[in-house]
């Protein structure tokens, strides 16, 4: 039943946009607090007063804290250690989880919106298979060279672009229909599965990172790596998240989006570029990480709304958070074990993937009721 | 109304029909199962209790199953690089007719056995009954073996299916512990009518042994050290409690890091590494792996151990097949890298 609005009250907006506004700070606050808690957890225990002392001595440029361990009874040996720990290993960690959290969030947001459909998520066309070949080639045949530079996250992406770009290819006469472009996927993502398959079969080394791989690490973290993820996450991220007034108006349909100037064909071929560029940036330095993509658009259309030019970027930063969260939850439930991450964001998300097809089920079933 | 009261019987006998064919399904799948159920047990329980026939021998293997297996038998497959081991030694090669091949990563047998054996045995892939994870049982069948000697690398589901459904007796050699070596040596020995060689090569294993414990009681102090087995961008694979790998580490005069891990095989990160800050790094060479796999594993260079050169290979055969040679070339190995003065 509608409630009637009393003539001159002030319409609904403003307190919804309030709430938003807090929710933006509150996510502001945990953001903060979870990074600055993040540090304090990994498969060693840091004293947390080392923990900020390197982390301010190193900001600063060894302005502050110049005698590092300072105030505390860790021996100088043990002081060199957690530096290089918490430097090293524990920071770039966090980092890459944020990167790439923030690209499968903001790439599972542009895909959602471009198939208008809330179960789609970066590896729905199925580039991550190209992925897997890519790290499974240089884990089983250039084995001994797999923790040496970066060739398996260049080959890793390889393997994901070079798949993206095989399914467009065959799709791209058929291009106008979404279901043509996802069935090819399906199609290639099985065909792929079976090479790896095959190659896993008969050369047994080097399956074991393999599966490691499949369910996606912060393992590679470093620096360097930091770097070149953030510059490319950074400008496909920026290139994706321009495109939310067009994915605006092709949520209302192709007519009014033809109608608007949006020519959603072209628009769609420039997002799942966009996209699948992002996501194989995303696998070719931390593997697949399921559910962050899916999961992180919807937290964001539930607090902000289905505004795209702010579900995108919204959607970044909550993805980031989530695998951060997964990172921390990892350590937390096994302290000192190095699991694959996409386990917990599967515990996560599966329950969370399952409830949205639950509502969406309720919904189409009350709609036809 | 009129309609339905019309016609009022008609769904009922559908509904008996559904349920009697259901209920009949069951019975038949369940009188099935129990069958098939019974016709294994009867089997299974018949084999132990079967009396041993002329030319055969009942045997205990490490599993403490009771397997009768005949004398001398002239056809053997060996489903496990640590048994070849005790077979070569053993000088059994020409009773030796299908081999497993899994663990040769580029499909030839030249990964699992030393070049020598190669060429002495002529092992050929014709003679490979297991070429990737699961085992072909047409091709075992083809080498029409009298006898099967394997380790856990086979499933105990393959073993039932190896005695059980093909008839075949299994005789599983899978260690616990380094003694344990000497004890399968002396079973094949029995088992091939070749005591007198199996007794001598278990004096050589003995005097080894032997060799080892008195370097061990002579140590004030044990060095703290990782003995990895494999690397990847996450850290650094190692033996853990309950593991061969550790007792070896043990018997050989040392602390291993993960001593007080939680799972058998832990992967220890770089930061576990620098904290524990091992003495020595011992790292295992061959199943696609060499020194400069470890050199580019995560903060390598950080270690102090490898800062001060306190670092070697070993062959990783020497580390997780737990055979003769473990005891000949790899303790020895161990024992040098561990301790150089005394060894």
């Amino acid at each position: 039943m509608a409630t009637v609005e009393p003539a001159g009250a002030a319409p609904a907006l403003p307190p919804r946009t309030r709430r938003r506004r807090l929710a933006a700070v509150a996510l502001l606050a945990i953001a903060l607090g979870l990074v600055a808690f993040s540090t304090l957890l990994g498969s060693v225990t840091v004293p947390p007063q080392v923990v900020y002392q390197v982390v301010l001595h190193q900001l600063s440029g060894g302005a502050l804290f110049p005698q590092q361990c300072a105030g505390t009874t860790v021996s100088p040996r043990l002081c060199g250690a957690y530096v290089v720990i918490v430097w090293q290993i524990y920071i770039p960690e966090i980092l890459l989880a944020l990167i790439v959290g923030a690209a499968l969030g903001l790439s599972g947001g542009a895909l959602q919106g471009i198939f208008r459909n809330p179960l789609a998520d970066p590896f729905l066309l199925g580039i991550s298979s190209g992925g897997t070949i890519g790290a499974a080639i240089i884990y089983v045949y250039r084995y001994q060279e797999a923790n040496a530079d970066l060739l398996l996250p260049a080959f890793a992406f390889m393997g994901s672009v070079g798949t993206g770009l095989l399914i467009l290819g065959i799709a791209r006469g058929r291009f106008g229909s979404v279901e043509t472009l996802l069935l090819t996927g399906v199609a290639v993502a099985n065909f792929l599965s079976a090479v790896l398959s095959l190659i896993l079969l008969y050369n047994p080394t080097g399956s074991e990172q393999v599966t490691f791989w499949l369910l996606g690490g912060l393992g590679l973290a470093t620096w360097e790596v930091d770097g070149i993820a953030c510059g490319a996450v950074l400008v496909l991220g920026t290139l994706l998240a321009l495109h939310g007034r067009e994915l605006n108006l092709i949520q209302l349909g192709q007519d009014v989006a033809q109608s608007a100037g949006v020519d959603s064909r072209r628009v769609r071929l420039r997002v799942i570029l966009l996209a699948s560029l992002t996501t194989a940036v995303a696998v070719a330095f931390t593997g697949i990480i399921g559910f962050v993509g899916l999961v992180s658009p919807h937290i964001v259309r539930r607090i902000w709304g289905t505004d795209y030019r702010v579900v995108l970027p919204g959607a970044a930063a909550v993805g980031a958070l989530f695998l951060l969260a997964a990172r921390d939850a990892n350590y937390l439930l096994f302290p000192g074990s190095l699991l694959p991450i996409g386990i917990f964001t599967a515990f996560a998300g599966v329950p969370f993937f399952l409830y949205l097809l639950y509502r969406q089920r309720s919904a189409s079933t009350m709609g036809s009721a | 109304m009129a309609l339905n009261a019309s016609s009022p019987a008609r769904p009922a006998p559908k509904t008996v029909t559904l349920a009697t064919v259901v209920v009949l399904l069951l019975v038949v799948s369940g009188t099935a199962i129990a069958a098939t159920a019974a016709y294994y047990t009867l089997r299974t329980a018949g084999s132990p209790n079967a009396p041993v026939t002329p030319g055969h021998l009942s045997v205990t293997d490490d599993l403490g199953r009771t397997v009768v297996v005949p004398y001398d038998p002239a056809r053997v497959v060996v489903l496990s690089p640590n048994i070849m081991d005790i077979a070569f030694r053993l000088g059994l090669r020409s009773h030796v007719v299908g081999v497993d091949c899994y663990a040769a990563a580029d499909g030839g047998l030249a990964d699992d056995y030393s070049p020598d054996q190669v060429s002495l045995w002529s092992l050929s892939s014709s003679m490979c009954v297991q070429v990737g994870p699961s085992f072909a049982a047409e091709t075992l069948v083809n080498q029409t073996p009298e006898l099967v000697l394997a380790s856990t690398i086979v499933s105990i589901a393959e073993v039932e299916t190896i005695s059980t459904t093909l008839g075949i007796p299994v005789v599983m050699l899978q260690p616990p512990t380094l003694s344990g070596v000497l004890v399968d040596v002396s079973l094949v020995g029995e088992i091939f009518g070749v005591s007198t060689v199996a007794a001598s090569l278990n004096a050589r294993l003995s005097v080894e042994l032997n060799n080892a414990t008195q370097i061990d009681n002579n140590l004030v102090t044990l060095p703290t050290v990782l003995v990895t087995y494999s690397v990847d961008s996450n850290g650094y694979w190692t033996y853990g409690p309950g593991t061969f790998g550790q007792s070896l580490i043990e018997f050989a005069g040392a602390t291993s890091i993960a001593a007080n891990a939680t799972i058998p095989y832990p992967e220890l990160s770089p930061a576990q590494v620098l904290v524990s800050n091992p003495s020595l790094i011992v790292y295992g060479v061959g199943f696609g792996l060499n020194e400069s796999t470890y050199v580019g594993g995560p903060l390598w260079s950080s270690f102090s151990a490898v800062q001060n050169g306190n670092v070697s290979g070993i062959d990783s055969n020497w580390l997780t097949e737990p055979d003769p040679t473990m005891v000949l070339s790899g303790i020895p190995a161990l024992l040098a890298v561990f301790h150089p003065t005394l060894a």
